[in-house]
């Protein structure tokens, strides 16, 4: 019988999700070989009480968000983690940075404020509350890195993100190290695995996929400010998409 | 009487509740709750570097994100000071275009069809339509490889900085990518047929129009803020002196108005105001469509997306002839940091994307504002409800429902984009 699959979203850009309708040319197949049960972004519908594989976009907000990710770890035989909001709390996380209620009222003012999804807390990755056992990281996520995860899942073999940094890609592409130019770059403590996509087209890392566990960052700290970046430059630019993870902090 | 209540819209973008409540013809409550959580981009990016603003914000979404990105740079150039090059805005107007293609494939075929068809969602006709599901996929591929040529990637565009572009594609590839935009001219014009042999109810909205404007275009990149009704032109860098912005209780996203008026933004606003600005294509397509302009009807706003499609690939073809003549440069111009405010303006797929910032001596932002296309159809949106729901409240549950929701999903809401 073909996995049930459930794609379901916290707080997001959807831009995962959009990445998932962007395989023009695989998802005919992949809907050939999963039963999608509920994806709300696409099909009208409910969330079915029993399904084999939860598919979570988003970062953990509210205290909905916490009840609704107990209840897919009961029901799911697996959950996979995409982008880098639910990796890492991403971009949302940058919120931690300063007191919430201050931006809460930076944004609605000092009045009577939304009274909707009440129970807000600060911006987390899921597996701050749920056991993960499949991660596709990225903002957003690259399709092809998604069907090598979702493959593992169906074969039944273990998760395998890579521990390594980017700087071998980076080598591999033949790019001239953003260092050499006196430019920060990120590149040197993020997980591999994109194939050093923004770096080979001009840009330097931002680290969207989450600091490697092989990183050695007061190395890469003592190289920044060698290659004349000021410092804490490094930390800080690490915050925009690694706040909620301990490296950020 | 009549009464509806739906959870987690499906087919849209984020998660929204609506509630309507007829009584005796007489509605008693019309509400787009809109639960989707904020995320608070505007005071995320104070206290950032200028540069890092349009990688942040371009993450309020993931359909729109080239608007974001390509409108955050124009803000803070505008805040800058900074000109950039004739190859730089041509490029720039495809990276929007490719959203363009990409965004309203998806909306026409994979979030609004199924209404129209009977169906939960697209994925059946697959087995019953194939060349239909495989036209969708098409245009939807082909804004895609635009986006991914000039931007870098399908979503959140890479290469687009202040003053320019740090990479770009070679000719072969462009040349390329004109052919298959002629090719695709006729799923758009069958895009247009077949929207256009959708029944859909009579009925107009009570609201203003807004779109950007221009001489020249069919506005998307450059152009002032014009208003419909109330015939203006304004610079829309200026948006915070005539929209204004108002928290309501039942809606993370908030609510706007146009001198103390409800208004509409997107395809149906766009058509209306630049007719005249549309291509041979657009305007052949706009025929066949058989729309009459200007239309205050909301559902006509699939329809006119499909003739925006047929417009925006004999556009883009073009744009790409001229860059292939035109030569110069995309490398980010040089310039200086200083501090200054500044705004900036596109129309993104739903409608006019507006930000604006200030930025301190150091490059620091030190203020951020985000107005987005459905936060500013929000307020509209809920009117149009209230006025539509007492003539079809006598329709069967499910029929009522479908109607509600089809008005919803005319709107094509982005609810992360409103709240951010």
């Amino acid at each position: 019988m073909a996995p049930r699959v459930v794609v379901l979203s916290l707080a997001s850009d959807f831009g995962c999700q959009v990445q998932l309708s962007n395989m023009t040319e695989e998802i005919l197949d992949v809907l050939g070989i999963i039963d999608l049960t509920y994806w709300q972004l696409a099909s009208s519908g409910h969330m079915p009480a029993e399904y084999d594989v939860a598919i979570i976009e988003g970062a953990v907000t509210t205290d909905e968000h916490v009840e609704l990710l107990a209840g897919v770890r009961e029901t799911a035989a697996v959950v996979m983690v995409i982008g880098s909001c639910a990796n890492l709390g991403g971009i949302p996380a940058m919120a931690n940075l300063a007191d919430l209620e201050a931006r809460y009222l930076t944004v609605y003012g000092d009045g009577d404020g939304p009274k909707v999804a009440p129970g807000r807390r600060a911006p987390q990755p899921v597996d701050a509350f749920i056991k993960v056992d499949y991660h596709v990281p990225g903002c957003p996520i690259d399709p092809a890195e998604f069907l090598r995860v979702l493959s593992r899942v169906l074969l039944g073999l273990s998760d395998r993100v890579p521990n390594l940094t980017m700087c071998a890609s980076c080598k591999t592409n033949e790019n001239t190290c953003f260092y050499d130019k006196g430019v920060l770059c990120l590149g040197l403590v993020t997980r591999a695995g994109c194939g050093a996509r923004c770096p080979s087209i001009g840009r330097p890392c931002m680290s969207c996929r989450g600091v490697a566990p092989d990183a050695n960052l007061p190395s890469a700290r003592v190289i920044a400010v060698a290659a004349g970046i000021r410092e804490g430059d490094l930390d800080d630019a690490l915050r925009i998409y690694n706040t909620a993870s301990e490296v950020g902090r | 009487m009549a009464r509806l209540s739906v959870e987690h819209v499906a087919r849209i973008e984020g998660h929204g509740n609506v509630t309507v409540n007829v009584e005796d013809g007489v509605v008693r409550d019309v509400r787009m709750d809109v639960v989707e959580p904020a995320r608070f981009f505007e005071s995320m990016v104070v206290g950032r570097r200028f540069e890092e603003a349009p990688l942040i914000t371009s993450r309020i979404c993931g359909i729109c994100s080239p608007n974001h990105v390509v409108t955050s740079i124009k803000a803070l150039e505008d805040a800058l000071g900074v000109e950039v090059s004739e190859r730089t805005k041509l490029l720039r107007k495809l990276l929007v275009y490719g959203s363009y293609l990409q965004n309203h494939a998806t909306h026409l075929y994979i979030l609004a069809a199924p209404d129209y068809v009977g169906l939960p969602s697209v994925f059946p006709l697959a087995e019953s339509h194939p060349q239909i599901v495989e036209r969708a996929l098409r245009l939807k591929k082909l804004g895609n490889d635009l986006t991914t040529a000039v931007g870098g990637r399908q979503v959140h565009p890479i290469t687009a900085v202040v003053g320019g572009f740090t990479s770009e594609p070679g000719a072969a590839r462009l040349t390329a990518l004109r052919e298959e935009l002629l090719r695709v001219g006729k799923d758009a014009r069958a895009t247009v047929e077949l929207f256009a042999s959708f029944e859909v109810p009579d009925f107009a909205t009570s609201g203003e129009m807004l779109a950007l404007t221009a001489d020249d275009d069919y506005a998307i990149y450059d152009g002032e803020t014009k208003a419909l009704d109330a015939g203006w032109r304004r610079p829309a860098r200026d948006y915070r002196t005539f929209i204004g912005e108002s928290v309501v209780g039942h809606s993370n996203a908030k609510h706007s108005t146009v001198g103390g008026r409800p208004f509409m933004v997107g395809a149906v606003a766009r058509a209306n105001i630049n007719a005249g600005r549309l291509n041979e294509a657009g305007q052949a397509a706009l025929r066949v469509s058989g729309i009459a302009l200007p239309t205050r009807n909301p559902f006509h706003a699939n329809t006119l997306q499909a003739v925006e499609l047929a417009d925006a690939a004999a556009r883009c073809a073009g744009y790409i002839e001229r860059l292939l003549g035109i030569g110069g440069s995309s490398e980010p111009v040089a310039f200086r940091v200083r501090a200054g405010e500044g705004g900036g303006a596109t129309e993104a797929p739903r409608g006019t994307l507006y930000h604006s910032y200030a930025i301190d001596d150091d490059g620091i932002i030190t203020a951020g504002d985000v107005l987005t296309p459905t936060a500013q159809n929000l307020a509209n949106l809920e009117a149009d409800m209230r006025a539509f729901a007492p003539t079809v409240a006598d329709r069967d549950p499910e029929q009522f429902a479908l109607l509600i929701e089809e008005l919803v999903r005319e709107y094509d809401p982005c609810l992360s984009c409103a709240v951010h």
